[in-house]
């Protein structure tokens, strides 16, 4: 993810900026009635992503957003067919023991959540892919977070690598020694390589206390070139654009009828 | 020129009262200005002696003496004496901690609290000479082991250190970049850093050292000349080391020629000079040179001496002459002065700083009857 | 060619689709029986040709022939070659799978599912092989890095494989320590293994090896004897390689009409012998004396009257023999050739040998009586 993210052509902006405007949108995408504010914040996230990633959306993204589409799909689904039993419904039936009832206000109601869902997403993609994790540390300690717990993130996420790498290793010594012939082996194998990667990470954190103060560590990790501070804009920006979408989803209530433009298809 | 860095006077550590000692009693000095080879079998407690010097370990008894004083361990004091002393570890990814190349090069340095300038100009700097600046906004985990040996040995430089320590840096690097970082180590010394190495390249290290400190199963065994050390076989063996190839070489030769096994050669041009005994010797041609002006010298000079085998010596020349085409690429000086022993002429291209080594070596070969005239070219 | 073991034939690989290629069109073969060396620098795609040799990578394209035979991935494919072609890991702790060194060493072989005897026999039988039988249930958290090594190695040997592949078995051992493993390997080759191995150590590997194969940016740039391709000065700087030292001032000295250029020495005594002055009748006897694990040394070398000379010791029979006598030995590393020193200077030596290892213990005076450098006796008792 981080490789992704230092790649970012955003990876210069303000990191607390980026996610002020995310969260604004995100609040914003949630709390109007309209579910055509929804749509515009998914079409921004959409966008910001794009230009983040410099229009090549590396497959690893695309996959995320497809399963958070595929979740949605099934939550959204669940909740379209479990309408109010006194409204008319717009479809009725029993599939083994469950019963469906669907009324226009809750075929309606799944959209605009399954919409809300997929901009949420796609915005929070957008922040973590164009933040590395060191930046997103340096905001957390500008919003003065408890600083232990800012550099027990960086440090975790720098061994998770060399974890990963050393587990990597470790099942291929293993295929060397024969060690997946047979699902029992390989489980035993499996067993093997964690055991031998937790005990290299308690050696690695043995030894990289003294390497630590080696290097003169004196308990935050300083950043060589900081990301860019928060500048005024950034809230004027995110605020106002939440607020011009707030007022615009008042106004925009009812634009969109999901269950009208569904009819002619299903013959509703 | 020498003066007392470290003295360590009756130091012992263990890590807990219930194991035995790593370090049993030590009592050493690191003089300044020397090459210093720190020897030993695994186990021996060489990586303990240098996390002492460094202060990350404080002896349970003795004491260690920096520039005459007991080694202050307050964090301030804790500070000022790890702005002196850098450390590079065997294993970089035991002192690699963030995620860019560059951002890991600054680690230090930032931490010492310089400003911004000065640590980008300190980075531009060890990137450069670790030849690595093209990776400089790379993530580490896209890098190779030797590729990561190189950001931490940057991350050392960076520190501008007093005193380098650098525990096994030829370990892992191919043929080609140990040299580079032998170059780098005299280049240091050449600048008045202290350089001390531990290595098990036995070969290596005897060409380098002026100094051999021994260590054996925590205690110091021996301190001093390393041809002295050698002289007894049975002490070697017993510290989990070997004889140097050379050192056995001349022992075996000028034993069965009826020769004095003094002088010691140490490299390889040594050795041919002392036992090949050449009626006629080559000149080695010096052209000191910086980076910038490399290229244009390089082909102005090699218009005179048409045919001649040339070497590079040095970082930055290496660098500037990339494109040309150089016989000796690393290990130069051995290369040129080995070709003087067989009598013919060499052009040695290198950073002005080495200069000294250069002259240095020639004298050295001199004590081999080998009087190799270095002659600067105009 | 009925002589290569293992054959690659244009192979290409790389870790990802559109990641660069690690290995580019490779065509290297492997000599069945011979110590090869494997050299290039660092990046140059040595791990990864170890990978494809024992097929855990599948090459994108190319093909891998093993005994002239396609390799198949099918998975009893893969389950053959494994057993036929084991990698010594550089790194000891990233193959330690089991918390006993007894557990350890079964680890292969249980997985080959072999019978509870034969796992047995193999165990002890490769905790002889590194001299580790002492540690057979010493916990491997314990053991030193030297240690680790040697179980590792014992790992691999209990799935007694027909090619043994060391990628850098030496890196992070001190020198005794890399003697040591460099004769285990000597060892195996003795027994029929064919051992490959990569090493930056340039001395080490021209004393050691057979034949080299060099790689540069994922291709084979040299395969054969040492010798030509050192010759070839530019090709050795470009492959990030160095020339070793006792080729560098053979050539020197021959330069200089000492000695002529060939035959090549790879070993210091050679060089030594080539370039001192003395023409030598004078040569001490080297007694090569075989030794079981078994033999009473003290008692075998006071009958052939061999006391008080100097003692060099070569393969695991004669350690194992030795340390039940706890008699002090001169030469503890590098048996053979420090034995041969001695008799440079005009002494006589004694070197305990393995049975195995004595061709190989006797061949090493062959390039001083073969050469017309001297004769050195050697005596097989």
């Amino acid at each position: 993810m981080d490789e992704l993210a230092y790649s970012s052509r955003m990876v210069d902006w303000a990191p607390l900026g980026k996610l002020l405007l995310v969260m604004c949108l995100l609040i914003v995408g949630l709390i109007t009635e309209s579910i055509v504010v929804p749509m515009i914040t998914f079409v921004i996230g959409i966008l910001l992503m794009a230009y983040s990633t410099n229009m090549k959306i590396p497959l690893i993204l695309s996959l995320a957003i497809g399963e958070a589409i595929l979740i949605m799909i099934i939550g959204s689904g669940m909740i379209s067919i479990m309408g109010d039993p006194n409204e008319p419904a717009l479809w009725e039936g029993q599939i083994l023991w469950f019963k469906i009832h669907m009324t226009a206000t809750s075929f309606n109601k799944a959209w605009i959540i399954f919409i809300r869902a997929i901009a949420g997403v796609t915005l929070m993609l957008s922040f973590a892919s164009s933040t590395p994790i060191p930046h997103l540390a340096q905001a957390f300690r500008s919003l003065h977070f408890p600083s232990e717990i800012t550099e027990l993130i960086v440090l975790i996420y720098r061994y998770a690598f060399l974890l990963l790498e050393r587990f990597l290793v470790m099942i291929d010594a293993a295929q060397c020694r024969l060690g997946y012939n047979g699902s029992l082996t390989a489980m035993r194998s499996y067993g093997g390589a964690m055991a031998g990667t937790f005990i290299f990470s308690m050696e690695m954190a043995e030894k990289s206390e003294a390497a630590l103060a080696c290097r003169n560590y004196n308990g935050y990790f300083p950043i060589y070139r900081p990301p860019r501070k928060m500048s005024v804009m950034w809230p004027i920006v995110a605020i106002g654009s939440a607020v011009v979408l707030y007022v615009f989803g008042l106004y925009s209530v009812g634009w969109i009828d999901m269950q009208q433009i569904f009819a002619p298809l299903f013959g509703w | 020129m020498m003066t007392e860095l470290f003295r360590l006077e009756d130091v012992t550590f263990a890590h807990n009262p219930n194991v035995p000692p790593v370090m049993d009693g030590f009592s050493l000095t690191i003089e300044g200005g020397r090459r210093t080879a720190v020897l030993g079998a695994n186990g021996a407690g060489k990586t303990t002696l240098f996390y002492t010097l460094t202060g990350v370990h404080r002896p349970q008894k003795g004491q260690v003496l920096y520039n005459g004083s007991p080694i202050d361990y307050t964090r301030e004091g804790l500070r000022d004496l790890r702005s002196d002393v850098a450390v590079v570890l065997q294993n970089p990814d035991e002192q690699i901690f963030c995620s860019l190349v560059e951002e890991d090069v600054a680690f230090g340095p930032l931490n010492l609290g310089i400003d911004r300038d000065e640590v980008e100009a300190r980075v531009e700097k060890a990137l450069r000479d670790m030849r690595i600046s093209e990776y400089a906004r790379r993530p580490l985990q896209q890098l190779s082991g030797g590729q990561r040996k190189r950001v931490a040995i940057a991350g050392a430089l960076a520190m501008q250190p007093k005193i380098m320590i650098m525990d096994e840096p030829t370990a892992g690097l191919d043929p080609q970049a140990s040299m580079e970082v032998m170059e780098l180590a005299e280049k240091l010394r050449l600048n008045g850093v202290t350089v001390l190495i531990s290595t098990h390249d036995i070969d290596l290290v005897y060409r380098w050292a002026d100094v051999s400190d021994v260590l054996n199963k925590g205690k110091i065994e021996f301190t001093g000349d390393a041809d002295e050390f050698y002289s007894d076989p049975e002490r070697v063996y017993d510290c989990g080391l070997l004889i140097p190839s050379v050192y056995g070489m001349n022992k075996d030769v000028s034993a069965v020629n009826g020769m004095d096994a003094s002088p010691y050669p140490h490299s390889c041009s040594e050795f041919t000079a002392k036992f090949g005994r050449p009626s006629e010797v080559g000149t080695v041609y010096c052209v000191p040179v910086e980076e910038a002006e490399a290229a244009d010298r390089y082909d102005s000079v090699m218009k005179d001496m048409r045919g001649m085998c040339t070497g590079v010596y040095g970082p930055d020349v290496r660098y500037a002459l990339r494109e040309r085409d150089v016989e000796f690429r690393f290990d130069a000086v051995d290369a040129c002065f080995l070709k003087a022993v067989e009598g013919k002429d060499t052009v040695l291209f290198y950073d002005p700083i080495y200069d000294v080594s250069v002259k240095e070596q020639a004298k050295r070969l001199g004590a081999f009857g080998a009087d190799i005239r270095t002659e600067a070219v105009r | 060619m009925s002589d290569s073991l293992l054959r690659t034939e244009k192979v290409t690989f790389s870790y990802s689709r559109k990641g660069a290629k690690v290995l580019d069109e490779m065509d290297i073969d492997i000599p069945v029986g011979k110590k090869t060396a494997i050299l290039g620098s660092n990046g140059a795609g040595k791990s990864t040709l170890f990978s494809v040799l024992n097929a855990l990578n599948k090459p994108a394209s190319g093909k891998v022939y093993y005994k002239d035979a396609p390799m198949s991935y099918s998975h009893s494919g893969k389950i053959r070659m494994r057993s036929e072609v084991s990698i010594l890991f550089q790194n000891p702790n990233e193959m330690m799978f089991k918390p006993y060194v007894e557990q350890d060493v079964a680890y292969g072989p249980e997985n080959m599912k072999l019978p509870k005897e034969e796992v047995e026999e193999r165990v002890q039988e490769a905790l002889f092989a590194v001299g580790m039988e002492a540690y057979r249930k010493s916990p491997i958290m314990k053991l030193s890095y030297g240690q680790r090594k040697r179980v590792t190695l014992a790992g691999v040997l209990a799935m007694r494989p027909s090619v043994l592949i060391m990628d850098e078995p030496t890196a992070g051992l001190d020198p005794q320590m890399a003697y040591e493993v460099m004769e285990i390997a000597e060892q195996l080759n003795s027994s029929g293994v064919t051992v490959i191995m990569s090493s930056h150590d340039t001395d080490l590997v021209y004393s050691w090896a057979d034949e080299i194969r060099v790689l540069n940016s994922s291709k084979c740039v040299y395969s054969g004897i040492p010798e030509p391709f050192y010759e070839d000065y530019q090709l050795v700087q470009k492959a990030g390689l160095l020339m070793p030292s006792v080729y560098r001032m053979n050539r020197t000295f021959a330069n200089l009409g000492k000695c002529e250029l060939e035959p090549y020495p790879h070993t210091q005594s050679q060089l030594s012998v080539k370039i001192s002055d003395r023409c030598a009748t004078d040569f001490g006897v080297m007694n090569v004396v075989k030794v079981d694990k078994d033999t009473d040394i003290p008692a075998l070398l006071a009958s052939e009257g061999l006391e008080g000379l100097p003692i060099g010791i070569y393969g695991m029979s004669a350690r194992t023999a030795r340390n039940k006598t706890e008699m002090s030995v001169d030469f503890m590393y590098n048996g053979p050739e420090n034995c041969i020193r001695k008799c440079l200077s005009g002494e006589d030596s004694v070197l305990l040998c393995d049975p195995i290892m004595v061709d190989k213990a006797v061949s090493s005076a062959d390039f001083i009586n073969g050469n017309g450098y001297g004769k050195i006796d050697v005596r097989t008792v």
